[in-house]
């Protein structure tokens, strides 16, 4: 399957009120993901692209653009390491049709 | 002091409405949170209506609800990579008035069943996020909100939070999902003109059609496809088990597989032009019967997506949602009127209303199916694959005389599944759904 598939452009359709500097996903510890963690199923699973597998083996997440599903949380069964919240109130999402 | 309330209901989505509608419609003091700039904003679902369980709520939300089309026509398709074999299902019966289910967008909706639970005298409070419930020992008093003073009591609380159960598990009434008990779904809306949608599938004004997509698009992974018709725009979207999406050996994207159903053959014509306005992803809890956590106790009750209930075979949920709302306010209002007190043994009424409706029985049934499916990868690849060939080596005339055409095909069968494994699949699947 082709990776080639431009998520950029679906998510720049969306409605985001971003909270910014309070990401209200956090990745508890990045050594885990960095070293303990060979799959990174939250880099290719996530349905907006967060989380971003880096060169040097790290991973980043940016949630600008969460679409507040949970299965970066879910997923992340063996290692519990993303600290999931929703955004305050008001904030993150807005679906117009939903 | 802080305000204190009859109840208190977390979520504005089709089971909070429900509750938090029929408390106030029975005269309690209700309050109901919703994290939304607007009750809707953060919903997502296909989007069918059925309509029995909103009646049994609202009789006349014909009259002004939103709705999009009444479905007179459902089409099961079975996908390889080049074509399909699908069974369609229309019926004038469901062109007789009352309509029986209905295409809805969320967000319109939600929104007008919200105004109605405001009429009927809740105070709706959004754009606030309910951080954790406030427990007295072991019984649950109230909420605390992320505003300023934000703790609000209550003598019971309905947690109507959606599919992460948040509060409940912050709680420890319950613990994280299993990837293997939610499936996770993405989807667009495209807008075409109306006049196009009709001629496209057939259908006059304000009927409408929904597709169900098996097969190749899930690349083996358990899961459906759906296409459905809305007035000015169609929903189209996939969604696959996340404990799935997991081990794909090809690590595909949702919003891969979604591009990739999009450009199907037979997909692609249906949806040609259609300008896409809105991406969406959302998980659905299909564990069923064996995934429903505890849901009542001491001061509080869960209802909806927060409980498990969606019949996946079936592809049911808001209407197991409002159900399981009207059984938790129904719960609360019988204990008010007896002057019991809002414990877990008061609420375990609630448990029993259930057990007795449609919700639990349905899912007691398909109880096993899970499991079947899970083990049965075939049902979703080999199967689809299977029949396609078969229609294939048959509609094509090529000199081939019938009787090695059909050998053939017994052959086919025969060399995915063998006999046993034909008959075996039969029985899994009866046993799991009878």
């Amino acid at each position: 399957m082709s990776s080639v598939v431009n998520v950029e452009e679906k998510l720049f359709q969306n409605r985001y009120k971003i909270d910014a500097g309070r990401p209200h996903i956090r990745i508890k510890d990045a050594a885990v993901c960095a070293s303990a963690c060979d799959e990174k199923q939250c880099t290719f699973i996530c349905p907006a692209a967060c989380y971003k597998a880096e060169g040097n083996g790290e991973v980043t997440l940016i949630t600008d653009g969460c679409l507040e599903c949970g299965s970066c949380r879910v997923i992340c069964a063996e290692y519990a390491n993303v600290a999931w919240e929703y955004p305050r109130g008001g904030h993150g999402i807005l679906f117009k049709f939903g | 002091m802080a305000e204190h309330f009859d109840a208190i209901v977390v979520g504005a989505g089709p089971s909070g409405n429900a509750a938090a509608y029929t408390m106030a419609k029975a005269g309690l003091k209700v309050l109901q949170v919703e994290r939304g700039e607007y009750p809707g904003s953060k919903n997502v679902q296909g989007a069918i209506l059925y309509a029995q369980a909103l009646e049994n709520i609202i009789p006349d939300f014909r009259d002004d609800a939103p709705l999009e089309r009444h479905i007179i026509e459902q089409r099961l398709w079975m996908l390889d990579e080049q074509s399909f074999v699908g069974t369609h299902y229309r019926s004038d019966d469901y062109n007789k008035p009352p309509y029986n289910r209905y295409t809805i967008i969320r967000a319109q909706f939600d929104k007008w069943f919200s105004s109605k639970v405001r009429e009927a005298g809740a105070l709706l409070i959004c754009e606030t996020t309910v951080e954790n419930l406030i427990l007295d020992g072991s019984h649950v008093v109230g909420i605390h909100c992320d505003r300023e003073g934000g703790d609000v009591f209550a003598d019971v609380v309905i947690l109507a939070d959606g599919v992460n159960s948040t509060l409940a598990r912050k709680a420890g009434f319950h613990g994280e999902l299993s990837p293997r008990d939610v499936a996770l779904a993405v989807k667009e809306i495209l807008f075409l003109p109306e006049e196009t949608i009709q001629s496209r599938f057939n259908v006059k004004e304000d009927e409408g059609v929904v597709i169900e997509l098996m097969g190749s698009v899930t690349e083996g992974m358990i899961g459906t496809g759906f296409l459905y018709t809305n007035k000015d725009s169609l929903t189209i979207g996939i969604g696959c088990m996340l404990s799935d999406f997991k081990v794909n050996p090809r690590r595909t994207s949702p919003y891969a597989l979604l591009e990739k159903l999009k450009r199907h053959p037979a997909i692609a014509p249906l949806i040609d032009g259609g300008e896409m306005k809105e991406y969406c992803a959302h998980l659905i809890p299909e564990g069923g019967f064996d995934a429903v956590p505890r849901v009542y106790g001491d001061g509080w009750m869960i209802v909806g997506d927060s409980g498990g209930f969606v019949n996946a075979a079936h592809r049911e949920g808001s209407n197991l949602a409002m159900t399981t709302g009207r059984l938790a306010a129904e719960t609360v209002i019988a204990a008010r009127a007896a002057g019991k007190p809002m414990s877990a043994s008061t609420l375990a009424a609630y448990k029993r209303a259930l057990d007795d409706s449609f919700v639990m029985k349905d899912l007691r049934k398909y109880r096993r199916l899970p499991k079947v499916l899970e083990s049965s990868p075939q049902f979703f690849t080999t199967y689809p694959e299977l029949v396609n060939r078969a229609a294939r080596t048959m509609f094509t005339v090529d000199g081939v005389d019938k009787l090695t055409k059909e050998r053939e095909i017994l052959g086919s069968f025969r060399v995915a599944r063998r006999l046993g494994g034909l008959f075996g699949d039969a029985l899994k699947l009866w046993r799991a759904t009878r």
